[in-house]
């Protein structure tokens, strides 16, 4: 008994020994080889461009694909990628100069405007059925007098489109011979000119990204990026803590911010991110009259809401578009808190006793605590407001059909002209387009399509302007809040910038000693 | 014995049919589609339908009905709508990783709650009560916390506080250390309402053998306590145990939904959740599929097993 005791104890005490050797030796061949490790917290969709939906999945993207143009980590102004330079004079016509030398992923070579041109006709072609076809509807035709020069003509003037060729949907640019090579499984063989490659893939586990040792403006510090899928958010807090992750993509929830803030981590965040509306059908009767929905803006106090729930994660908020847009203006009617104007207001719109309205909400989040309090502010001045809530996927598509009195709508914080005109022209009412509340104001559409046309960026800027007075002044949307992200890391881990598309340049990021 | 297993099958044949012809009509029932999960805030429109046309979600749905009949006959699980990735390839990585789970949360169970319950009763019968109050109370208490709120606080103290284990990581199966610690809370977690459940009826099953005529005789002829117990009382109690034990390990299927989301690991569970979000009838329909099979398998497997253990059983 006891000779097999001490023979089983000899035997583990030479496994310790021999893993003891093989950790000492471990540090040494791993101070070459970087990895970071990021909490991811969705399963892959793939990473085809031309048909990428979540938000998710496009931060991979991102860093395996290049656009013409992409868009500054920290302003969020449109600066130079493949493309170093453009000309344009009526906003019809683009050149572009394109980056020499650029080489695609995997050895598949230079990149020159011929596959810029086969990129966009990729995703224009029915057959690839990308729903991003329509952003790129405008180009009537695509030259290339030589591989570094690309000229797109366009039916009309576009003055923002510099947005439609960034590194982002549509905008990303591939290789033919990859494409035709992966043939259906492009959306796992990506291959693009980022700074990044898609080295594996493990479903439900993890998803594992390569330096691209050619990228142009030279290998990334870190070798392989790592990203875990953790869906549970506490559960990537505990792993962060842990150390098991490195740099937690999005965290959530304001009680962890703190504890992780607490705890020494670096709160990497990008500020007014995008701006949640509250998206009121005009087709409801009371909605129908501006009193009312001005009424409703002034019967809540979206500041006290903010600062009691979530003071990090948002904030309240007073326009559709950001503060960081080009053609954002802050010369436009504001709704501060003021029940007596409600009530005032509704009494002239002819609803002195205030209407029941039903707002359409999801199951996955339940009755927010936001909407607890609107509830309770809106009763104050008779209006009630009662919550029907439906699970994700109903409620997208009853919000996509308009099926609602009221909705809520995160807006995409991308291009200002495509949100003005998407949110307010009334080629795109709902169910065609994203103009959930139905609305149709002759002048402001006029508007929108002069300043599209619009050359000279100055008089651009002041019908834009216009247009943002008349919405704020008819409210079809009522902006409620900006949302912040967050993605907690190490204090090791450096150079994290979300831009504000909630994406990070992994080209940029180290991890310091 | 092979009449029986003759019309077992075929009672799993249409047991199994029903349960494919009901998943299916009632996922398309459920409003939303793959198409509109996947659109979310971005696409709306001729861009939305162009999507649903692309996904097959046009196609009349008796047609889909018989080309899925078709294709499970032919043993093709088909593709993921939205990944478009063999779901044969997804649940031959996730299949194992659950049953691994539930079949090491029953042994644990068993190992656990049939000496328990037997204890339990045994000292019952003997007048002294504090074992059983004290694990009835420990059922109820544990049957009282939902498994996700029990999750999160062993991965506090655990993980977080101990750092036993770990919260995260991959599954590496050349590493079968790793797996077992990555592994070990969600068992435990899942253990613990199963001990509960068998630990009670073990000792309501041994308390009441332990009243009958038999175990009177075996005592009175002197035997042992020890050998009265395991060779009477616990044989005689191991039918129902055995029936509850199948039963549980259906129900631990369901559990596993739950740890694998929580402890984020890559079995079936995580990839059903997956599938209803993203409303991927093809994935969703195939695991449903997947889990009838399993569940009738067990249940043939324990009528089998009543059989072995008490040969009066007639089918």
């Amino acid at each position: 008994m006891t000779g097999k005791f001490h023979k089983l104890l000899g035997m583990g005490m030479t496994a310790l020994v021999a893993l003891s050797m093989s950790t000492a030796i471990a540090p040494s061949a791993m101070a070459q080889e970087k990895t970071l490790t990021i909490r991811f917290y969705d399963d892959p969709a793939g990473f085809d461009p031309a048909n990428i939906f979540r938000i998710e999945n496009e931060n991979i993207a991102f860093n395996i694909f290049s656009g013409l143009t992409t868009y500054d980590g920290e302003t969020g102004e449109i600066v130079p990628d493949l493309a170093t330079s453009w000309e344009t004079t009526d906003n019809k016509t683009w050149t572009f100069k394109l980056r020499e030398g650029v080489q695609f992923q995997k050895g598949y070579g230079e990149m020159t405007a011929a596959d810029v041109i086969y990129s966009f006709n990729r995703i224009k072609d029915p057959q690839t059925a990308s729903p991003y076809a329509a952003e790129l509807e405008g180009i009537v035709s695509m030259e290339a007098p030589d591989p570094y020069t690309l000229i797109i003509e366009l039916d009309a003037p576009n003055g923002n489109f510099l947005h439609t060729v960034a590194n982002y949907h549509q905008g990303q640019i591939v290789s033919q011979k990859a494409i035709e090579e992966a043939a259906d499984q492009v959306r796992w063989q990506p291959v693009g000119t980022g700074p990044y490659y898609l080295d594996s893939i493990d479903v439900s586990s993890r998803i594992v990204l390569k330096r691209h040792e050619d990228y142009y403006k030279g290998p990334a510090p870190i070798e392989t990026l790592v990203f875990n899928i953790i869906k549970d958010e506490a559960t990537a807090t505990i792993a962060l803590r842990n150390g098991e992750v490195d740099l937690m993509m999005r965290a959530n929830q304001e009680e962890n911010l703190a504890t992780l803030e607490a705890a020494g981590f670096t709160m990497n965040s990008v500020m007014d991110y995008a701006v949640a509306l509250m998206v009121l059908n005009t087709e409801f009767e009371p909605f129908a009259d501006p009193r009312v929905r001005q009424a409703v803006a002034h019967a809540v106090d979206f500041e006290a809401i903010s600062q009691a729930i979530a003071p990090s994660l948002q904030q309240a908020y007073h326009s559709m578009l950001m503060p960081w847009m080009a053609v954002y203006t802050d010369d436009i009617p504001k709704y501060t808190y003021d029940p007596e104007r409600a009530q005032a207001l509704l009494e002239e719109a002819g609803y002195p006793d205030g209407f029941t309205f039903k707002n359409l909400s999801t199951s996955a989040q339940g009755v927010t605590e936001v909407q607890q309090f609107q509830i309770d502010y809106l009763s104050q001045v008779g209006i009630n407001m009662e919550m029907e809530l439906v699970d994700t996927p109903t409620f997208n598509q009853r919000r996509n059909a308009g099926e609602f009195d009221t909705a809520t709508r995160l807006l995409p914080a991308v291009n200002p002209d495509m949100i003005l005109f998407s949110f307010l022209h009334p080629d795109n009412l709902v169910p065609n387009g994203l103009n959930g509340a139905r609305y149709d104001n002759p002048e402001v559409t006029s508007l929108l399509e002069a300043a599209r046309a619009e050359p000279d960026a100055d008089t651009a800027l002041d019908l834009y302007t216009q247009v943002q007075q008349i919405v704020a002044g008819d409210l079809p949307y009522i902006p409620m809040y900006a949302n912040n992200v967050y993605w907690p890391g190490k204090p090791e881990v450096t150079g994290v910038h979300i831009n504000y598309l909630a994406q990070v340049d992994f080209w940029s990021v180290d991890i310091t000693e | 014995m092979v009449e029986y297993a003759a019309k077992k099958a075929l009672q799993m044949f249409v047991t199994v049919l029903g349960v494919v012809t009901l998943v299916f009509f009632t996922l398309r029932l459920i409003p939303g589609d793959a198409a509109s999960a996947m659109a979310g805030d971005t696409l709306s429109g001729e861009a939305l339908e162009r999507l649903r046309a692309q996904l097959g979600l046009d196609e009349p749905l008796p047609l889909q009905y018989l080309g899925y009949l078709q294709s499970l006959a032919l043993g093709d699980l088909g593709e993921t709508i939205t990944t478009r990735i063999p779901i044969a390839d997804l649940l031959f990585r996730a299949l194992p990783i659950t049953l691994s789970i539930a079949l090491a949360t029953i042994v644990v169970a068993v190992l656990l709650s049939i000496p328990l319950g037997t204890l339990a009763a045994f000292m019952v019968h003997k007048g002294r009560r504090w074992l059983d109050n004290a694990l009835t109370g420990a059922a109820m208490l544990i049957d009282l916390m939902p498994p996700f709120w029990t999750a999160l606080v062993l991965l506090l103290i655990f993980s977080l506080g101990l750092g036993w284990f770990p919260a995260s990581g991959q599954l590496n199966w050349n590493d079968p250390g790793s797996v077992a610690l990555r592994l070990a809370l969600p068992v435990i977690v899942l253990s613990l309402s199963q001990v509960a459940t068998l630990a009670r009826i073990t000792r309501t099953a041994v308390l009441d053998v332990l009243n009958e005529d038999y175990v009177r005789t075996a005592r009175s002829l002197g035997w042992s306590e020890l050998r009265v117990l395991f060779r009477h009382a616990l044989k005689n109690a191991a039918l129902p145990i055995a029936t509850v034990v199948g039963l549980s390990f259906g129900n631990l299927l369901g559990g596993t939904v739950i740890v694998e989301f929580i402890f984020t690991i890559p079995g079936v569970g995580n990839l059903l959740i997956t599938g209803i979000n993203s409303r991927d009838y093809q994935l969703v329909q195939t695991l449903i599929v997947v889990y009838a099979l399993i569940f009738v398998l067990i249940n043939f497997s324990t009528d089998l097993i009543y059989r072995a253990l008490d040969p009066r059983v007639k089918f």
